[in-house]
């Protein structure tokens, strides 16, 4: 099997599910689509040196939140600088603090998490991968993944209660 | 244990193991409100994991593919790729086209693919070896003195033809009832011994040299290409010498 191959059966049926967290993390479909053009861009770069057998899905997700990172950094924007400091629900848009039930109201709720907690929180609960596999793919201890994953469900749960009457 | 709220996380997450998981689960059993947490993350978790992954927009996928075709090894590199065994057949043909088996297979080969049309392709058409020979000299070519008949063929006409190595060789045609015959001039040396005679794919292939050029001889007739060959070694060196004696000979 060629490595075009290759690539095409062991990287592309992530596609999917990459441009979802792309989407969850930008919240912009144009960002998205750039941010998985890049990430596949560069995987199609390494995947020489990639070793067959190993966790694909968690390097294709590291070079995801690298390449989003890059993207922040070039916008002058950081989400550990200017979120982290963040502890309360990030300002929430007047039609959002009234969700009543069902999944939209639950993805505005996500949508309005920092992002440095909203990372850790859809790849933990969404893409269910282990901390263990999480700290790796976010650059972080595993203790920081904990904390941040706390913290994003903290946010979540602020927003969503903010729904009841 | 004091409550300890992102241990309650880990524990909802299953990453707690051996004692860690066993004191916080201690904890959860005497601690209403860490049990409240851990419901409440659990039920966070669910209803993030039951979320729809959203679907890329339409035409994403293909954009991607496209991108990604860009970024392959380009046509240029895997023409370089190929080229290499392309410049070791080029080199070969070079080395090649001086071996008489070779020159003689391209010679017959010509000879048969000219002859397979209704009337050989000729770019000067004319009975008279002044007019053909002068054609070829016309475009700085040097030629040997042409007969105007070999055995039962005469002169038709010529043309330049090109040789696997993009070489052009004169093809002079002779066409008598039912036989054919070809005088190649090659544009480049020969090694072979003088009076080289091959047979090749049904046709007789005869080389030699005439002054400082390499004559090849190609027809079905055997006889036909030894006068062929006679008539050429004993041209005195000059159509003008050539046509004096065929004035004379009249």
């Amino acid at each position: 099997m060629s490595l075009d191959e290759r690539f095409e059966s062991e990287v592309m049926p992530h596609a999917r599910s990459l441009y979802g967290t792309a989407l969850r993390l930008t919240r912009s479909p144009q960002d998205a689509e750039d941010l998985l053009q890049e990430t596949l861009l560069r995987a199609y770069r390494g995947f020489a040196s990639y070793r067959p057998g190993t966790n694909v899905r968690a390097w294709l997700f590291t070079i995801l939140h690298r390449v989003r990172t890059d993207m922040l950094r070039k916008r002058g924007r950081s989400p550990q600088t200017t979120e982290l400091t963040d502890d309360g629900p990030a300002v929430v848009p007047e039609h959002e603090t009234r969700l009543t039930s069902g999944n939209e109201d639950v993805q505005r709720a996500l949508a309005a998490v920092p992002e440095v907690f909203r990372s850790a929180l859809v790849l933990r609960d969404i893409e269910e991968f282990s901390y263990e596999e999480i700290a790796g793919i976010l650059g972080v201890p595993v203790g920081t993944v904990m904390s941040r994953i706390h913290r994003g469900r903290a946010h979540l749960r602020r927003l969503l209660a903010g729904r009841t009457p | 244990m004091s409550c300890e709220p992102e241990k309650v996380t880990a524990l909802v997450d299953d990453a707690l193991a051996g004692g860690e998981r066993d004191r916080a689960l201690a904890h959860l059993a005497g601690c209403p409100g860490c049990r409240e947490q851990a419901d409440t993350e659990r039920a966070i978790h669910e209803q993030l994991r039951r979320l729809p992954s959203p679907e890329m927009p339409p035409g994403l996928d293909t954009r991607l593919r496209a991108r990604l075709a860009e970024r392959r090894p380009s046509p240029p590199g895997r023409l370089a790729l190929l080229a290499l065994p392309v410049a070791a057949v080029l080199l070969l043909v070079v080395w090649a086209r001086g071996l008489a088996p070779v020159v003689a297979w391209e010679l017959s080969e010509d000879h048969a693919h000219c002859y397979s049309h209704a009337e050989p392709p000729a770019r000067v058409r004319s009975t008279d070896p002044a007019v053909v020979g002068g054609w070829f000299s016309g475009q700085g070519t040097p030629m040997p003195s042409l007969p105007a008949e070999v055995g039962g063929t005469r002169l038709f006409g010529a043309r330049y033809c090109y040789l696997p190595d993009v070489s052009a060789a004169p093809h002079v045609y002779y066409i008598g009832p039912g036989r054919r015959l070809s005088i190649f001039v090659l544009p480049h040396a020969a090694r072979f011994d003088d009076g080289y005679r091959v047979r090749s794919g049904g046709r007789t292939v005869a080389l030699l040299h005439v002054g400082p050029t390499v004559v090849g001889v190609v027809g079905e007739n055997p006889a036909d290409v030894e006068t062929a060959v006679q008539r050429l070694r004993a041209d005195p060196g000059s159509r003008r010498a050539l046509a004096e004696e065929l004035a004379l000979s009249r």
